[in-house]
């Protein structure tokens, strides 16, 4: 099994392929949102975004990028290796919330409707073979 | 979010009232308005915010609720803002209260600087809900380098006349109180009160004043306030949460109860001896009616409570009761959270009524008399709230005054 670099345009077609195929518009209550995870401190300087975008409960995109991310409901601002930490499966991502590691900006009461789904996505990602 | 009819009798206009405090926001040169008090979220809300909860009025546009986030869902449902005006903090990364409201206060301020209005001050009552002194402390660096400045008054001047909504609101109340005591007048006569606790009474009063529609028995001094025997009679006694005392003849009995509807309140109480009544009970019990019935035929636009406090203490010491009294004959209320304080903070104790207040037609205020005898183990509470009129006032509680005998 091949293994991803994280962050890299390689992990992020994967991403996409996987979340496409495991997460159906049923598994994701047909939400229509968006979430921008933004990785602050990334190895090699500087700041990333990875943009979820959901139609309906399709992803309609999976945009990766550096410096300011797009406009989106949610932001989740945080240390690169917290993020990595949350894909290794070694820290639950309520837990880094719940303890500062991780920001939300963005409406909690909608926040918390979507806590499950948010799991859900980050389980998916977890199952990514990479390096850090 | 709730549906407004403007053709209830019971409306507010919650948009209106936004728009008047941000017009005297730019008289004061305020730029964002933080308020933090019960009375002021339940003025511009319109619902019950009975968790820490703030409120953020920009310069123009509608204001933001900020609530924890247990309840901020269930405030999003029934106040007048849409859902996306309606937040909750929770102690997470970017969504405790000070950073989240920080945050968006400063998306509001042009180069993420200006003067806040802050509720400062103290009072009486516990649930006012000023800004703590770390709040202050936190909400200071976080907006640094924008000036906070205490500005109540502005929340405090628009209240202070009810309109139409409000009032009719408060008389609603009042009419379910009244089914309160009839229901307890019911179950205390032809000898229903032996064996009764005062628990018990306070139950029974809320669950038919429930039926009629109370939302809650609002009062923090224990909801249904009720005291038998020497406890009406305390020394300026005029706080009595149910205990669970059983009444016993020869007694007084004192039955304050309390009901909220859509936020207006209600809040009367009525007075009973447990037969057989003496030839001294019933002259103390004359006294209390004779100067509540006085108090209620004096009020209107243009006196001041100290006005009315003389005429009274004049007429009680006439009548040889004055040693009685509690030289008090009235407290401030409003939407739910407005309470004690009546009018502007002006007077010469800072936070409490001016005694030289003078009243306005439509203030609202709760007509109360504490009559206390300790050394008789004897006492009666008077609560109504009023509407002051230009020649007089409207009782908003209908219950006929008396102390009645039960047998």
């Amino acid at each position: 099994m091949s293994t991803f670099q994280y962050l890299t345009e390689e992990w992020r077609a994967e991403a996409e392929r996987r979340l496409k195929a495991e997460l159906t518009p049923d598994r994701m209550n047909h939400i229509t949102s968006s979430m921008s995870n933004v990785y602050l401190d990334c190895p090699g300087g500087g700041s990333k975004y990875l943009l979820f975008r959901f139609a309906d409960g399709a992803l309609a995109e999976l945009a990766l990028g550096s410096g300011e991310p797009p406009e989106a409901e949610f932001h989740i601002t945080g240390a690169y290796d917290v993020f990595a930490q949350i894909s290794r499966a070694e820290i639950g991502a309520q837990k880094a919330l719940m303890t500062g590691k991780l920001k939300l900006k963005g409406n909690m009461i909608q926040a918390l409707k979507l806590a499950a789904i948010a799991d859900r996505l980050n389980k998916v990602l977890a199952g990514i073979p990479a390096t850090y | 979010m709730k549906t407004v009819d403007p053709q209830s009798p019971y409306f507010i206009d919650s948009p209106g009232r936004v728009r008047a405090l941000q017009a005297e926001m730019a008289r004061a040169g305020i730029d964002v308005y933080l308020g933090s008090r019960l009375r002021t979220l339940s003025w511009l809300l319109d619902t019950f915010c009975p968790w820490r909860s703030f409120v953020v009025v920009p310069a123009e546009g509608p204001p933001a609720a900020f609530t924890f986030v247990i309840d901020a869902a269930r405030v999003a449902d029934e106040t007048w803002l849409p859902e996306d005006r309606v937040f909750g903090f929770a102690p997470m990364g970017g969504q405790d209260q000070i950073e989240l409201i920080a945050d968006f206060v400063k998306d509001l301020l042009k180069g993420k600087r200006g003067r806040v209005g802050i509720e400062s001050g103290m009072s009486n009552y516990l649930p006012e809900g000023n800004l703590t002194h770390y709040e202050f402390e936190r909400f200071r660096d976080a907006l640094a380098p924008s000036e906070l400045v205490n500005a109540h008054d502005l929340v405090d001047r628009l209240s202070l006349v009810k309109d139409a909504g409000t009032i009719a609101r408060f008389r609603e109340a009042s009419r379910i109180v009244d089914v309160g005591h009839a229901a307890v007048f019911e179950a205390l006569r032809n000898g229903g009160w032996k064996g009764m606790t005062e628990t018990e009474i306070a139950g029974l009063a809320a669950l038919a004043m429930r039926r009629a529609g109370s939302e809650w028995e609002w009062s923090f001094t224990g909801g249904n306030e009720i005291a038998s025997g020497y406890r009406t009679g305390l020394t300026g006694g005029a706080c009595t949460p149910a205990s669970r005392r059983e009444l016993r003849s020869g007694e007084p009995l004192m039955v304050d109860i309390h009901a909220m509807f859509k936020l207006g309140l209600g809040d009367h109480s009525h007075n009973y001896l447990i037969a057989p009544a003496s030839d001294r009970q019933l002259w103390h019990a004359r006294n209390f009616t004779d100067i509540v019935a006085l108090t209620l035929e004096t009020y209107r636009a243009g006196i001041s409570p100290s006005d009315l406090a003389e005429k009274m203490i004049g007429f009680a010491e006439s009548r040889g009761f004055a040693d009685y009294m509690v030289p008090g004959f009235e407290h401030g209320i409003g939407l739910m959270g407005d309470e004690w304080r009546i009018g502007m903070n002006d007077g010469p104790f800072p936070y409490w009524t001016n005694p030289d207040h003078r009243y306005r037609e439509n203030e609202l205020l709760i007509c109360a008399m504490q009559y206390a005898c300790p050394e008789e183990a004897i006492g009666f509470r008077y609560e109504n709230p009023i509407v002051i009129g230009k020649d007089g006032c409207e009782a908003l509680s209908k219950f006929p005054l008396s102390v009645d005998v039960i047998s």
